[in-house]
């Protein structure tokens, strides 16, 4: 007879295969890092610039700079260059962060070459037309307008200012004024920065063959788009010394939260363990904020806590959004969970469910070759070699609850937190 | 191509197997023929609702998140007008977990009024955050409310209002499960590196004692044919004046679906599209251009959006989207053009044959829909479109008389 009432036998994750990327160099010196898997013929590659937030001098002009490459080059126009990635049913990905600009192509790998072609124009050769550039600014100005209706916005932003100061590259202080003083002469001068051989990486992932290296060379591996070094600016992080804060929006029924603090690198000894730590405050659908603020009280759809790592500075934040009559229960609530991760021990119970979920996390963080592309890129971007997972799964195998209490004695401490909320309600 | 094979235990359940070699993982899919379109009037955010008491514990499992979690697994799932799909991925070694999981919560759910009185607060809240307190959050309600005056399709997912939420009670819930959920309304789906009567004798040791309930087939009142323009002008607290056409249209198993669908790609898919090219790039009219389906199962809505630039009237914006529609109307697609969207829609097949999760949630919802085969056939569905098509559907949709209109401005 069939008992429903107890669980089949759970199989230990024992083995986790950590393929790894491969490494070459272009004819020019370029990095290639490329993972072959899958078995579709789908082809990705990342070519990755120096060209962040954090190299920008005027608002807007990283980001700006990097959206205008599908809007012309020297040899195609930007319906020649949109037609080229349609008619090959292939996606071009414009985006930035703040450390790095991005070009990422995805294409069937029969067309690769086709789409090369143009890649390497746009890239290469980007003519910054007037016209085109008109364009992306009023479409670009509405899209602040509208993000900027958005209370988790509005939260996200007052935090990172809060965090690192208004002058900071790590805040997000662009105003809608912004977009009406740049200049097409802004772009450009950032254009030939940051974008050469010399400040460029590339990943690929896919159906990645000697063919397609060869292609990557004869496009993008002469000697003809390179420039002098870049020096990389310094900033100082300016916390303010105020902890609470309160981002005024008339008319909402909802509040965004974020309570956050600056938090260990990626390079810090306690950095897996800590990890384990902030799954288990809010890292997962089974978490302690989760199970508390959701599933107990229904205060929100969700909430959740993160690590941010940033080149220069990484941080822990809660995000939620909350009906307005709730963001105080929240806030204490919040408070709760920290105190009792620094009071009670967690249950073998929970940090075995905790384990086997951050296992299962493992296994799909190296299932398939996108996947495998970013687990390379989340340790290539710190400088890190792959023992950086070895470690991370020797540390969550071996973790217990009482190094998870004596680290959330050290890092949890409520008074450490900022706390940022954006709403129709004063904080009090 | 995805190969699968396919079988259906005695209770009713229909069970789908891919192999798929590469991964470690498996996923597993139970996906119920129940969405919104299946409420009452009265109770409408019913179905979604209940996807969120699916969590709350089952009859013989207390908690459904913590085993899966200990056995490496995760989960999620959504609830549209036509279906409610739930999904989890597994390492393959800890496959019967899922097995264990999913069919006790389709005998029977614990049905706790603790869990009803928290879920309807976090629905609640769900529906503040993605309607209320959104901006342009409460177009769709509004577009559905105009275009259907019959047919359910008229309501959102998350519900028409907040007290249909609120007036829930364990009854109501009780009654919807044994309604709708059942192994001869369901269909479970398995990808991974898994064997076929490996799979099948699992769902047979677990599914296979779950009674069928004989599902009554839906009695949807059909959506009459609309006669004549309808139009609605709201004010609302958003940064930029927005228009929204509605036309009706075709249902997914319609054979014309195709050509529609490459019709939205025509207009406005990717930069190269003449909408994005005419109205946004040369004319500087919009800012914001799309074409789209709905993507229902029943007869759905080919909607058009824009958001005109700054100092553009909505009415001459709206004239400048006729005047395309009317070229579709009026001249064939050339061949390039017609090639190109056609090469687009394949290499998203493609891309979409690249993750075993992805794959298990086409087969099952296209099984809902009527068979999962369809994600082989429609590359050639999609391919055999001709121009003449293409202009036909045109001119049979983009009629003034088959229109909704929504005027959504900006509070100045």
């Amino acid at each position: 007879m069939l008992n429903r009432s107890i669980q089949p036998t759970v199989n230990p994750i024992e083995h986790i295969d950590l393929v790894k990327a491969e490494s070459r160099r272009l004819s020019n010196g370029i990095p290639v890092y490329f993972v072959n898997a899958g078995t579709q013929d789908v082809v990705k590659i990342d070519f990755i610039f120096e060209a962040g937030t954090w190299f920008q001098t005027t608002n807007l002009v990283a980001s700006l700079c990097n959206s205008m490459f599908e809007e012309g080059s020297r040899n195609f126009t930007a319906t020649e260059i949109a037609e080229k990635f349609d008619f090959f049913g292939a996606y071009l990905q414009l985006t930035v962060d703040q450390s790095q600009g991005f070009v990422n192509v995805v294409s069937l790998g029969k067309h690769l070459s086709a789409i090369l072609e143009v890649t390497e124009d746009l890239i290469k050769r980007s003519i910054f037309p007037e016209h085109e550039l008109e364009v992306l600014i009023a479409k670009n100005k509405q899209k602040w307008l509208l993000e900027n209706e958005k209370v988790r916005t509005l939260c996200q932003k007052k935090f990172t200012q809060v965090m690192f100061g208004d002058a900071h590259p790590y805040a997000i202080n662009n105003k809608l004024e912004d977009f009406d003083q740049i200049t097409r002469e802004d772009l450009m001068r950032f254009y030939k920065t940051f974008y050469h051989s010399g400040n460029c990486h590339i990943i690929a992932s896919g159906n990645i063959n000697e063919e397609v290296l060869q292609l990557l060379d004869r496009y993008f591996g002469g000697t003809d788009w390179q420039q002098s070094p870049v020096v990389i600016p310094e900033y100082e992080i300016c916390p303010s010394p105020v902890k609470k804060h309160h981002v005024e929006k008339a008319n909402g029924i909802q509040s965004a939260i974020r309570v956050g603090k600056f938090w260990v690198p990626k390079s810090h000894p306690d950095f897996h363990a800590l990890s384990i730590l902030s799954t288990i405050l809010g890292g997962y659908f089974g978490s302690r904020l989760m199970t508390n603020i959701r599933e107990e009280k229904g205060y929100t759809y969700g909430i959740g806590s993160y690590v941010l790592n940033l080149k220069k500075a990484s941080y822990l934040v809660i995000s939620t959004e909350v009906g307005n009559e709730y963001i105080e229960p929240t806030l204490a609530e919040i408070a709760v969970e920290m105190k009792r991760l620094q009071t009670e021990l967690v249950s073998e119970n929970e940090l075995e469910t905790v384990k086997s979920y951050l296992l299962g996390e493992f296994l799909r963080d190296f299932d398939g070759p996108f996947a495998l592309a970013s687990s390379f890129k989340a340790i290539n971007d710190f400088g890190l070699d792959y023992s950086f997972y070895d470690q991370a799964l020797k540390v969550l195998r071996n973790i217990t609850s009482a190094e998870l209490m004596q680290l959330a004695q050290q890092y949890l401490n409520i008074e450490d937190f900022y706390t940022v909320v954006a709403g129709s309600n004063q904080l009090q | 191509m995805i190969h699968f094979e396919r079988t259906k235990l005695a209770n009713g359940l229909t069970v789908i197997v891919h192999r798929d070699q590469t991964t470690p993982m498996v996923a597993v899919d139970v996906c119920y023929n129940v969405g919104s379109r299946d409420e009452h009037p009265d109770r409408t955010g019913f179905a979604h609702l209940f996807e969120h008491l699916m969590f709350g514990g089952s009859k013989h499992i207390p908690s459904y998140d913590e085993p899966l979690q200990k056995a490496g697994g995760d989960n999620n799932a959504y609830t549209s007008n036509d279906l409610t799909n739930y999904y989890l991925t597994l390492p393959k070694n800890n496959i019967e977990t899922g097995f264990w999981l999913e069919s006790d919560r389709m005998l029977e759910l614990a049905f706790s009024k603790t869990s009803l009185d928290v879920q309807r607060n976090v629905v609640i809240e769900e529906f503040k955050q993605r309607q209320l307190n959104q901006p342009y959050g409460d177009v769709w309600p509004l577009i559905r409310q105009l275009a259907y005056k019959v047919h359910p399709y008229q309501w959102p997912t998350i519900g028409r209002e907040i007290s249909h939420i609120e007036k829930a009670t364990i009854q109501q819930v009780k009654d919807f499960f044994f309604a709708h959920y059942a192994p001869d309304n369901a269909v479970l789906v398995v990808t991974g590196d898994v064997d076929f009567d490996q799979v099948v004798k699992l769902a047979d040791r677990w599914f296979g004692s779950i009674p069928n309930r004989h599902v009554k087939p839906r009695n949807i009142p059909q959506e009459p044919e609309q006669t004549e323009i309808r139009e609605q002008t709201v004010v609302r607290d958003v940064p930029s004046d927005t228009i929204y056409m509605a036309y009706h249209t075709a249902d997914r198993l319609d054979p014309v679906y195709y050509a529609t669908d490459l019709v939205s790609d025509v207009l406005s898919n990717g930069n190269s599209s003449r909408m994005y090219i005419n109205l946004v790039q040369k004319e500087k009219i919009f800012t914001e251009l799309d074409a789209y389906l709905s993507g229902d199962f029943e007869p759905g809505l080919f909607v058009v959006s824009g958001k005109p630039s700054n100092g553009v009237s909505l009415d001459f914006a709206r004239k400048a989207i006729e005047r395309e529609l009317d070229r579709m109307k009026q001249d064939r697609v050339p061949e390039y053009e017609l090639e190109k969207v056609k090469n687009k829609v394949e290499a998203n097949i493609v891309y979409g044959e690249m993750n075993y999760l992805t794959k298990a949630m086409n087969l099952a919802t296209n099984e809902i829909l009527q068979d999962a085969n369809l994600i082989n056939t429609q590359v050639e569905s999609y391919r055999s479109v001709t121009s003449e098509q293409i202009q036909e559907v045109s001119q049979h949709i983009f009629r003034p008389e088959n229109c909704s209109v929504l005027h959504y401005i900006a509070k100045k």
